[in-house]
């Protein structure tokens, strides 16, 4: 279980502080899918780069499975938006995913059928001799989803991850991901602006207030089956209540 | 194809250029025609004149280029990765890198003598802060997107450090070099001009002293040629080793 509990965040120095989250409480259960849904600027971001533990909380705590969180972890992968930037470019798909199995310490010999068996989860295997400048948006963002996943992570954490897609792309990214997250079992905890995305894709949804000074003002627990279309009278009013409390 | 023929139609109006200058504007002796260089050219090749000369202006090049960009990537590094020796070296490297590496003969000169040594410090000089500039920038602008996935993949900081950020360096660092190599065969002329015994630079001089003006024109000629070839040699073995890491700067 990964537990926030009153996490604040202040920026900056002296006269121009600002803080920046005021007071964060969140429990994430094993398996669970989360969303963070708020206004660009409420620190989404901000609060998913302290769960991954690449910033420090100013106040508060976060735990993980009953450890505090003080750093980066290898249970809590993180997914960034811009793939371009989170691959790397001289490395081709296989040897992505191969560069997580090794800095991992996963045994040499392991690695070909855990390669295999990713890139074949993400669609990716006819292209795993391609460089990432040489795949579409959405077949990076996938293949990041390949790298993430072959270490086994216990929590993925999900930086607007399909917001630079076009739509139609974005749609099959999140056909693809509930897939893979039903097959996996992985905790997800996802960070978007766009209501439609929180209502297909969550559990739960948490909706934060504008920063500065942003809280989670209102927990939506969304029992819909999936998979969801927003055309269908229930996800429709869960969106518009969503889109009054961001209002 | 293409290529080849326009290099080549270049060379013959520049060819053509040379011998209406030489002969039409000024006169045969201020600029020596083509036919009349490479008719001196001849005897300096066989006798093996000229390579000896540009063999020891290459070693004196390979030596403090090689040197020099060592010792830049190596501190370049360090710049780059560690805030406090930025701050404390950033400002000393901002005004040393304005003296160049002809400022810096007339002192080398008392320090090192006229021997190779000082040749060696010259172009080690000119060398070392294009690299090192260069480097720092490279090191300073590994994506913290690109390091932080790799954190958290469970890379430890000497994996992301050797796997991440010098990957992603390189191609600054390369295109440092090589600036710093064009450079060092514009800048072991001057200090060969002014102390040295041997080298092109001196075959100038010595030409100059003589009123030797086809000599002259063999000598800058070699420059020309010899700087050509060694940048290609550069780029086609950067190519070759480094394509990976070159490539996807223009595509991201």
């Amino acid at each position: 279980m990964l537990a926030v509990r009153n996490v604040r965040k202040l920026y900056g120095e002296d006269a121009r502080r600002e803080l920046a989250l005021d007071g964060i409480d969140l429990e994430v259960a094993p398996g669970e899918f989360v969303c963070l849904v708020g206004p660009s600027g409420c620190g989404k971001s901000t609060l998913l780069n302290i769960l991954a533990g690449f910033e420090r909380a100013s106040g508060g705590e976060v735990e993980f499975e009953g450890v505090p969180v003080r750093g980066a972890g290898k249970e809590r992968v993180m997914f960034f938006q811009d793939a371009g930037a989170a691959l790397l470019p001289w490395l081709n798909a296989e040897e992505n995913v191969r560069f997580a199995l090794r800095v991992r310490n996963v045994p040499r010999g392991e690695w070909p059928a855990i390669i295999d068996k990713y890139l074949a989860m993400v669609d990716l295997a006819e292209h795993r001799h391609k460089f990432p400048a040489q795949l579409s948006g959405g077949m990076r963002q996938r293949l990041q989803i390949a790298r993430a996943l072959a270490v086994e992570p216990k929590v993925l954490l999900m930086d607007e991850p399909f917001a630079a897609l076009d739509a139609l792309t974005r749609r099959r990214m999140h056909g693809f991901l509930l897939d893979i997250w039903q097959r996996t079992g992985t905790t997800i905890v996802f960070v978007t602006h766009d209501i439609g995305e929180a209502v297909v894709l969550a559990d739960r949804i948490c909706v934060m207030s504008p920063g500065p000074r942003a809280r989670i003002t209102q927990v939506l627990q969304v029992n819909l089956a999936r998979p969801r279309e927003l055309t269908d009278p229930q996800a429709g009013q869960l969106f518009k209540r969503v889109e009054a409390l961001l209002a | 194809m293409r290529a080849a023929a326009l290099f080549a139609g270049s060379l013959l109006i520049a060819l053509a250029l040379w011998q209406f200058l030489s002969t039409a504007v000024f006169n045969p002796f201020l600029i020596p025609p083509p036919l009349v260089v490479l008719k001196t050219a001849a005897p300096m090749a066989q006798s093996g004149e000229i390579f000896r000369h540009v063999a020891i202006s290459l070693a004196r090049v390979g030596i403090g280029f090689s040197v020099g960009s060592a010792a830049a990537i190596v501190l370049g590094v360090l710049l780059g990765r560690i805030q406090l020796v930025n701050e404390l070296l950033d400002p000393i490297i901002e005004l040393l890198r304005f003296l160049s590496p002809t400022a810096m003969i007339p002192i080398a000169v008392i320090w090192f003598g006229i021997g190779e040594l000082s040749k060696y410090f010259l172009i080690f000089w000119g060398t070392f802060f294009i690299v090192l500039i260069n480097t720092t920038a490279g090191v300073m602008r590994a994506p913290v997107i690109r390091q932080r996935a790799a954190q958290c993949l469970g890379a430890s900081p000497l994996q992301i450090f050797l796997l991440v950020v010098i990957p992603s360096a390189a191609p600054y660092i390369v295109t440092g070099m090589r600036i710093a190599m064009a450079s060092s065969f514009m800048s072991i002329i001057p200090a060969e001009i002014l102390a040295a015994d041997s080298g092109i630079g001196f075959l100038l001089q010595q030409s100059s002293v003589l009123l030797q003006t086809n000599r002259i024109f063999v000598a800058l000629l070699t420059i020309c040629v010899i700087g050509f070839i060694f940048d290609r040699l550069f780029r086609i073995a950067v190519d070759r080793m480094l394509s990976r890491y070159m490539s996807y700067v223009a595509l991201t």
